[in-house]
C-alpha cells in the first residue's frame, strides 16, 4: 500500500437545486497517475473545484500529506502543492513565457526595487527544461504559441511554485489536456507526465477513455456525484468503465416515453451540407414536425456551434438552411427568429432571460409589437399575455411583476421557453434545458416538451445526459471532432442503451 | 425565494421627506411660498436634463456631454432668436436631437464606449459654442416677448413647471409604454440576451442618446430663458448635477433598473438639496461636501454590487 499524499473523506457540495457531490472519497498517492472520468455532469469538475480550494465543501475532511487543511482559495491550494492546469491555459497572452510563469511571484528576482530580468529569463531556462521546452525562448510572448506549449508552461509553472514553497511530491491537476492537443503533441505530455511522475502526484481527467486505462495507475469513475468504482491498473478496461460511466438501465417513464408522439407532417427544417471552418463540417438534418432530434457529442463536438448557426448568432463558412422549403440566411439571432428559430440557451441568466426584469417584461420581450393599442403599448394586454404563458407553462410565481432573479432555476427556465411559445417559434433549439434544475420542475420540462412535440412543434435538443438525450429524442446524431459520425433512432420502446451509444461519442 | 428587497424608489422618496423635514426645522423660511417657487424652478431644468440622462444610464451607458450640449444649446438660442423668433424653440431642439444622435452613432456604430465617446463629443461642442459666441449673448430687445413664452405664467402656475412636467410626460410615455424604450430598458438588463433575441441594439442605443440630447437641449432653453442670456460655461455643471439626479432617484448605473418616476423624485432631492443648504446657512464651499456624500450614498445604496467580482 503506498502512501496517501492527498485524501477527501465524505466530501459533499451543493448548489441551490442540485447536489453535485455527494460524500465523495478520493484518494491521491505518492507518485501515481490518478485518472478521473465521468460524464458531463457527474461532477468532476466541482471536485477538481474543491481540490484546489475554489470551493469549500459543505461536508466531509481534506487531508493533505495526513493532515487535514481547510484551503482559503486557490492560492492557498498553491502553497499547499496542489494546482491546477486548465484546458485552454490561464495566462496572460500579451506577456512572455517566464513573465507568466513567475507571475505574482517576482520578489524572489529583485535587485533593489527592479527585477533582475538576465536571472528570470535564466531561471525560466531552466524549469522549461524540466518540461522538454527547453529550446523554447522565455522572452516569447505567450498569445501566439500553440495549446500544447501553454500547457507545458503551467506545468512548468506549477513545478516551479511548489519548489518555491518546498513542497514535495506536488499533486497536478490536468482538466482534459489532450482535447486541444495534436497526436504527437499528446505523446509528449505522456512521456513527460511519465517523468513527473518520479516526483508528483498527477490527477488526468479526460473523456478519451483510451487515453486515461493506458496512462494511469488507478481510475475513479464518477457518476451522478458519487464515486462509483475506484479501479486498478490492469482491471480496466474501456467497456467496462463505459458501462460504469453511463451506471444503471434507464427508466422507460422517466422521460415521459408514453407520450412520445414521433414525427408527423412535412419537413420544418433541412439543413444541407453546414460547415463553419474549424468547428464543424457537412452537418446535414431534416427535422419534421413533431420531431425531436438529439445532437450527443462531448463538449467540442461542434454540436454547439450547429446550433449557435441555427440560431443566427454565427454565420456558417458554407452550406444551407431551409425552413419549410425556404433557403434562409441568418447574419444575426434576428433573422433566425423572424423564419421561426428560437433557441432556448443553455447560460440562463446571461442569455436567456433579463434576471432583473420582471416576469411578465421577460415573456412579452418577443411579442410586445402584439401588445399595442394604437401607437402605444397596453398594459391591460401585457398583464393578460403574461398570465396566460405564466398558467400554461406553470410558472410558481407571485405574480407577474415579480423579478426573475428570485424565481427558482426551474421556474427561470420556464419564463425563457413560455418566451418563445409566446413568439410561436416553430422550430426550437433546446440547449441543455434541465441544466441546474431539479428533479420534480425536470419531469415538467419533460412533459412540455412532449406537448409541444405532440403539437407539432421540431424540436432539437442537447441534453447533460446521454440518458436524457436517448430518453426525449425520436433519434440522435452523434457528432464528434466536427461530424456527424451515427444517426440512431430512438422510438417509443426501441430505445438504445447509453451504452450502445458511448461508443459512438468519446 | 429571495426576500425582495426594499425598492430604490422608497428610499428615494424616503430621503425626500427627511431632507424637507430637516431643512423646515432649520429655517422656517424653507417653506414658503417664494421658495419652493425658486425650487420649482431649478427642478425643471434638473429634471429636463435628468431625463435624458436617465435614457442613456438606463442603457449601462453615460453620457458626459449634456453640459455642452445645453451650453451650445443656449449660444445657438441667443443667436437665431432674433431672425427666428419663437422659430428659435425647435431649431434648438434639433440641434440638441443631431448631438445626442451624433452620441448614439459614435457609441452604436463606431462601438466605442460612452464614457469615453462622448468625453470626445463632450469637448467638440463646448468648442463649437466658444467659437460661436465665447462672450456672454443676451436676448436681442425685440425678442422678449419669446423667451417669456417660458417665463410667464398661468394663473399662479409658471411655464417652467409646466415644461418641466411636459417633459416628463414625454420621457414617462416613451419609456413605458412604446416598444423602443422598453429595448432601451432590455438591452441595460442584458445585452446579449436582447441580442439572441433579436433585438435592435443599435437603435435604441441611438434613440436614447438623442433623447439625452433632447433633454439637455430643453434644460439648455429653460436655462437661458430664464438668465435672458446665453453663454459657453452655462452648461458645465450639469453634468454632474444630470447624473446625481438619475443615481439619486435610484437608478442603477449599470442600467435595466429604475426610470423617469425615480428620476422626478431624484431632481426634487436634489433641487430641495440645493436650495435648503443656501436657506439654512451651510457654506457654499462646504455644500459641495454633502452634495458628493449624498450621491455616494445613493450608489451605495441602489447598486447592486453583489454580482461583480471587482468594481472598477
Amino acid at each position: 500500500m503506498s502512501e496517501a499524499i492527498l485524501e477527501l473523506r465524505g466530501i459533499s457540495k451543493s448548489f441551490p437545486g442540485v447536489a453535485a457531490l455527494k460524500s465523495v472519497d478520493l484518494r491521491v498517492d505518492r507518485n501515481e497517475i490518478l485518472g478521473l472520468v465521468g460524464e458531463n455532469g457527474a461532477g468532476k469538475s466541482t471536485l477538481m473545484k474543491v481540490v484546489i480550494g475554489f470551493y469549500r465543501a459543505d461536508e466531509g475532511k481534506y487531508l493533505l500529506r495526513g493532515e487535514e487543511v481547510a484551503l482559503g482559495g486557490p492560492d492557498d491550494a498553491i502553497r499547499a502543492g496542489v494546482g491546477m492546469v486548465f484546458q485552454e491555459g490561464c495566462m496572460v497572452p500579451n506577456l512572455s513565457v517566464m513573465d507568466n510563469l513567475f507571475l505574482a511571484n517576482e520578489r524572489g528576482f529583485a535587485r533593489g526595487p527592479l527585477i533582475d530580468r538576465k536571472r528570470m529569463a535564466e531561471a525560466a531556462r531552466a524549469q522549461l527544461e524540466e518540461v522538454g521546452l527547453g529550446s523554447l525562448d522565455p522572452r516569447t510572448s505567450v498569445g501566439g504559441l500553440p495549446a500544447s506549449r501553454k500547457q507545458m508552461i503551467e506545468i512548468a509553472r506549477l513545478l516551479w511554485l511548489s519548489k518555491l514553497y518546498g513542497s514535495e511530491n506536488p499533486v497536478l491537476i490536468l482538466d482534459e489536456p489532450t482535447t486541444v492537443l495534436q497526436e504527437s503533441e499528446t505523446e509528449m505530455l505522456f512521456r513527460i507526465l511519465g517523468e513527473l511522475k518520479k516526483r508528483a502526484s498527477i490527477i488526468f481527467i479526460s473523456h478519451r477513455l483510451e487515453e486515461v486505462v493506458s496512462l494511469s495507475d488507478r481510475i475513479v469513475v464518477l457518476k451522478d456525484g458519487v464515486v462509483v468504482s475506484d479501479l486498478e491498473r490492469g482491471k480496466a478496461d474501456v467497456p467496462s468503465i463505459e458501462r460504469l460511466m453511463v451506471g444503471h438501465e434507464l427508466a422507460a417513464e422517466h422521460y415521459r416515453e408514453t407520450m412520445q408522439a414521433g414525427p408527423r407532417g412535412v419537413v420544418a427544417l433541412s439543413v444541407r451540407d453546414l460547415s463553419l471552418s474549424g468547428k464543424f463540417e457537412g452537418f446535414s438534418l431534416d427535422l419534421r414536425e413533431g420531431e425531436i432530434v438529439g445532437l450527443v457529442g462531448l463538449l467540442g463536438s461542434g454540436k454547439e456551434d450547429v446550433c449557435r448557426c441555427l440560431g443566427g448568432s454565427e454565420a456558417p463558412s458554407s452550406g444551407s438552411i431551409s425552413i419549410r422549403g425556404r433557403v434562409s440566411r441568418f447574419s444575426s439571432p434576428k433573422d433566425a427568429i423572424a423564419a421561426g428559430i428560437g433557441v432556448i440557451p443553455i447560460d440562463r441568466r446571461n442569455e436567456g432571460l433579463a434576471t432583473s426584469l420582471d416576469v411578465a417584461s421577460n415573456i412579452n420581450l418577443l411579442v410586445l409589437s402584439r401588445m399595442r393599442r394604437g401607437p402605444f403599448l397596453s398594459p391591460a394586454l401585457e398583464r393578460k399575455s403574461a398570465l396566460k404563458w405564466i398558467s400554461e407553462c406553470m410558472i410558481k410565481t407571485p405574480s407577474p411583476q415579480t423579478a426573475c432573479a428570485t424565481l427558482s432555476g426551474g421556474n427561470q427556465q420556464k419564463v425563457v421557453i413560455a418566451k418563445w411559445l409566446a413568439a410561436e417559434a416553430g422550430i426550437l433549439v433546446l440547449d441543455h434545458p434541465t441544466r441546474g434544475i431539479d428533479v420534480g420542475a425536470k419531469d415538467e420540462i419533460y412533459r412540455r416538451i412532449r406537448e409541444l412535440s405532440a403539437a407539432g412543434l421540431s424540436i432539437i435538443v442537447m441534453c447533460d445526459t446521454l440518458e436524457e438525450d436517448i430518453g426525449l429524442s425520436d433519434r440522435i446524431l452523434v457528432m464528434k471532432d466536427g461530424r456527424t459520425v451515427r444517426e440512431i433512432p430512438c422510438p417509443r420502446g426501441g430505445k438504445p442503451t447509453p451504452l450502445d451509444v458511448i461508443g459512438y461519442v468519446v | 425565494m429571495k426576500r425582495a428587497a426594499i425598492k430604490p424608489i422608497y428610499i428615494s422618496m424616503g430621503m425626500f421627506a427627511v431632507l424637507v423635514g430637516a431643512f423646515t426645522a432649520g429655517d422656517g423660511n424653507f417653506l414658503s411660498a417664494y421658495n419652493a417657487q425658486t425650487i420649482l424652478n431649478a427642478v425643471a431644468i434638473l429634471l429636463a436634463v435628468g431625463l435624458g440622462q436617465t435614457c442613456v444610464i438606463m442603457t449601462g451607458g453615460i453620457d458626459l456631454s449634456v453640459g455642452s450640449i445645453m451650453s451650445l444649446v443656449s449660444v445657438v438660442f441667443m443667436l437665431v432668436i432674433g431672425r427666428l423668433g419663437a422659430w428659435a424653440f425647435p431649431f434648438v431642439l434639433v440641434v440638441g436631437l443631431a448631438s445626442g444622435a451624433l452620441n448614439g452613432v459614435i457609441v452604436s456604430r463606431l462601438r466605442i464606449p460612452s464614457f469615453i465617446g462622448t468625453l470626445g463629443t463632450q469637448g467638440i461642442l463646448l468648442s463649437l459654442a466658444y467659437l460661436l459666441s465665447a462672450s456672454p449673448l443676451s436676448v436681442p430687445e425685440n425678442s422678449y416677448g419669446v423667451v417669456d413664452i417660458v417665463n410667464g405664467q398661468v394663473g399662479p402656475i409658471k411655464s417652467v413647471w409646466m415644461i418641466g412636467l411636459a417633459t416628463f410626460m414625454v420621457f414617462f410615455v416613451l419609456q413605458r409604454f412604446t416598444r423602443i424604450g422598453r429595448g432601451i430598458i432590455y438591452i441595460g438588463a442584458n445585452e446579449r440576451m436582447s441580442y439572441l433575441s433579436g433585438l435592435d441594439i443599435d437603435k435604441a442605443r441611438l434613440v436614447s442618446f438623442a433623447m439625452s440630447g433632447l433633454g439637455a437641449a430643453i434644460a439648455g432653453i429653460v436655462l437661458s430663458s430664464t438668465l435672458y442670456s446665453g453663454y459657453p460655461s452655462i452648461g458645465g455643471v450639469y453634468v454632474l448635477n444630470s447624473i446625481a439626479v438619475v443615481v439619486v432617484g435610484g437608478t442603477a448605473m449599470t442600467g435595466g433598473a429604475g426610470g423617469m418616476l425615480n428620476t422626478l423624485v431624484g431632481a426634487l432631492i436634489m433641487g430641495i438639496l440645493n436650495n435648503g443648504m443656501t436657506v439654512v446657512g451651510i457654506d457654499v464651499y462646504a455644500q459641495q461636501v454633502f452634495l458628493g456624500i449624498l450621491v455616494i450614498v445613493a450608489v451605495a445604496v441602489t447598486f447592486d454590487r453583489t454580482k461583480l467580482a471587482i468594481i472598477k
